[in-house]
């Protein structure tokens, strides 16, 4: 993938945000009258964005427009992305799951799909070790870091 | 000083802190030895287990774990060629052709002595020369941090960054997601759209492991496919060729000394870290070197050079962070905020308000070496051996220890959507050239540029010539514009070298 083209519309992206911080009055509560306001420093931050974020798009756009040749670090190895995405949903449906099913019963299952993720068809050590690394979590935390993780509360 | 040193050491040696160095030094090894994980991310994922216990142990601790993180990379880098960080590239390529040679013994037993004299070296320049600085910087009113704050920012972003706007866009986007809350100088609400979770702002440890952990393990999942390399400790049936001679050390003796400055001058320059410090050292040893040519096939002075340089980077990094409140890298800002964590704010007042902790925490900075050395030198075998365990086994357990950690900070389920949301744009930052590790540093230090600003308004009013009326300021400016215009040089310099190589290659 050309890093270039992610560039411009990044780039685009936060200027459009930070002229929104600058034209908003909206996006401050309340608040009491100070020498700086509450929006000085955000407003200044949001300026210095609007060029950064142009300079490292009109770079991008006017290799882009001359067609010149990709350095490497402009490109972006998109092999093995479907895995970073399963990764991510393991992860949401992790953290949807912990409230209700508890994390003694939800963390065993995660990290054996992580294990068959990675490569791993060990069954049994994964297994072992899938249920055994959560006991040993929840037991240490609850008893010497006095860390309740959340449990069973379907019933 | 002398009274509070003993002081410190009489506080160190307690059961206590020293279980925590023993811990620490571990799990910095073995954290530090596993390619894909690095210092940096066994500190984020121990960070939580520290909020339970007295800072000195809990400092201490995560101290250890750095330390040892920053050895511990250079046993992947020997055994198997894989440096888990830029600093160890060149141990990796003295160390794997030592290893080749059948002398891992050798590479192993010279990066430990090197790293650990490198890392003895800094802490003293660290015990010796923070305090004076302090006092000093301790005469700075609000205006001369103001641009003192605005120098960090301008050095940190234009060295670090991959070009001088990504790493002020990485900085500046920092300074943004700091300013989301309750603003502490007004009591407005910021950026919070009706959000009630938003008004304290993005949880601190959440935020951290998404942004520098978790994509590190996405990075892994996305590189599943490689095949995985075995690390094994190569024997020759010559003992001499397992292990460093006194006579081998002392003849690199000079190398380390001379590297270890060059390491702790680095280190205590915000921006340029270990990599850069590993370079130098590296590069000023082979140039002086009466053996040049063994430099890139084998060297010992070459592995000296650079870990001792690496290794020194750690105890001068925290010199503008623990005077100045400056973290000069990544680790820096890390530590940084678990110094702010405990309750120990870093800065000059630090070693007037906590005298007995932060001596206790540099007296721990210095044992913590002696217990590197024992465990390592004796564990060499056990940490290869745990290593070198598939990534299946490691990564599933490192993800349950960021989630774990995420809610330990809070006990939020919330922290873990913060979590979830700062991993995905920690990832997206580093595609597209943007550093996390800015952004950190940028989020940490806006809230006191703020305080800073809108106290230094208070004084001048709207005599706002007099901002410029400190000898101070002149001199930040001057520096800003300095490091500014050499880094701009450096770059070009650098384009001109690749553009020139590539012409002879073609």
């Amino acid at each position: 993938m050309d890093r270039r083209k992610i560039d411009v519309v990044l780039s685009t992206l936060l200027i459009i945000i930070s002229v929104i911080i600058l034209t908003n009055d909206n996006l401050v509560e309340g608040g009491v009258e100070t020498e700086l306001g509450s929006m000085f420093l955000p407003r200044i931050v949001a300026g210095l964005i609007i060029i950064f974020a142009a300079v490292m798009g009109i770079e991008s756009l006017l290799k882009l427009l001359r067609q010149a040749k990709q350095e490497e670090s402009e490109i972006i190895v998109t092999q093995g992305f479907s895995g970073v995405l399963v990764y991510i949903g393991i992860f949401i449906a992790y953290w949807l799951a912990v409230p209700h099913v508890g994390f003694l019963v939800a963390t065993p299952f995660v990290m054996f799909s992580v294990a068959v993720l990675l490569g791993g068809r060990n069954w049994i050590p994964i297994t072992l070790v899938s249920v055994i690394t959560p006991l040993l979590i929840f037991y240490g935390s609850s008893h010497f870091l006095r860390v309740y993780l959340p449990t069973w509360t379907l019933s | 000083m002398i009274e509070n040193i003993i002081g410190g050491f009489s506080s160190i040696l307690a059961v206590g802190p020293i279980l925590g160095i023993i811990a620490g030094v571990i799990v910095g090894i073995v954290f530090g030895a596993i390619p894909g994980i690095s210092a940096i991310m066994a500190i984020a994922i121990i960070l939580p287990l520290t909020f339970y216990v007295d800072p000195i142990i809990g400092i201490t601790m995560l101290l250890a774990v750095y330390k040892a993180g920053i050895y511990g990379g250079s046993i992947s880098a020997i055994l198997i060629n894989t440096p888990g960080a830029a600093a160890s590239f060149l141990t990796a390529v003295d160390g794997n052709a030592l290893t080749k040679a059948g002398k891992s013994g050798k590479a192993l037993d010279i990066s430990l002595f090197s790293s650990v004299s490198g890392e003895v070296i800094a802490t003293l320049v660290l015990i010796l020369v923070a305090a004076p600085i302090s006092a000093i910087s301790l005469q700075a009113g609000p205006i001369e941090k103001v641009f003192l704050l605005l120098f960090a920012f301008t050095v940190i972003s234009t060295l670090a960054g991959q070009s001088i706007s990504r790493g002020l866009l990485s900085c500046t986007l920092g300074m943004l997601f700091a300013m989301v809350g309750l603003s502490t100088i007004t009591g407005a609400s910021r950026f919070t759209f009706g959000i009630t979770e938003l008004m304290s702002g993005f949880t601190f440890t959440p935020m951290l492991i998404g942004i520098l952990v978790m994509p590190e393990v996405l990075n892994v999942v996305r590189q599943r496919k490689k095949s995985h390399s075995d690390m094994a400790i190569t024997r020759s049936p010559n003992p001499a060729d397992n292990r460093i001679s006194w006579k081998e050390y002392r003849s690199v003796f000079g190398t380390i000394l001379k590297s270890s400055g060059i390491g702790t001058f680095i280190g205590a320059l915000p921006g340029l870290g270990s990599s850069t410090a590993a370079f130098m050292a590296y590069g000023e040893a082979k140039r002086t070197s009466k053996k040049p040519e063994e430099y890139g096939k084998g060297s010992i002075e070459g592995i000296a050079a650079a870990e001792s340089a690496n290794n020194a980077v750690c105890g001068s990094s925290l010199i503008p962070m623990l005077t100045l409140s400056i973290p000069g890298d990544d680790v820096a800002a890390l530590l940084m905020g678990a110094f702010l964590i405990h309750g120990l704010t870093p800065g000059p007042l630090i070693f007037f308000e906590h005298t007995e902790t932060i001596y206790a925490i540099f007296a721990g900075f210095l044992i913590t070496d002696l217990f590197l050395l024992g465990i390592a030198k004796s564990g060499f075998s056990f940490f290869v051996k745990v290593a070198s365990l598939r990534r299946y086994y490691i990564f599933p357990c490192v993800t349950i220890f960021a989630f774990t950690g995420a809610f330990t900070a809070g006990q939020n389920m919330n922290d873990i959507l913060i979590l979830i949301g700062f991993t995905v744009m920690g990832y997206g930052m580093r595609l597209v050239g943007l550093n996390p590790a800015i952004f950190i540093i940028g989020f940490i230090l806006t809230p006191y540029l703020e305080q800073n600003l809108d106290q230094a308004l208070a004084i001048v009013g709207t005599d706002y010539h007099l901002l410029f009326a400190s000898p101070f300021s002149w001199v930040f400016i001057a520096l800003s514009i300095f490091f500014v215009y050499s880094s701009v040089y450096m770059k070009k310099k650098k384009a001109g070298n690749s553009t020139q190589a590539q012409e002879v290659t073609s």
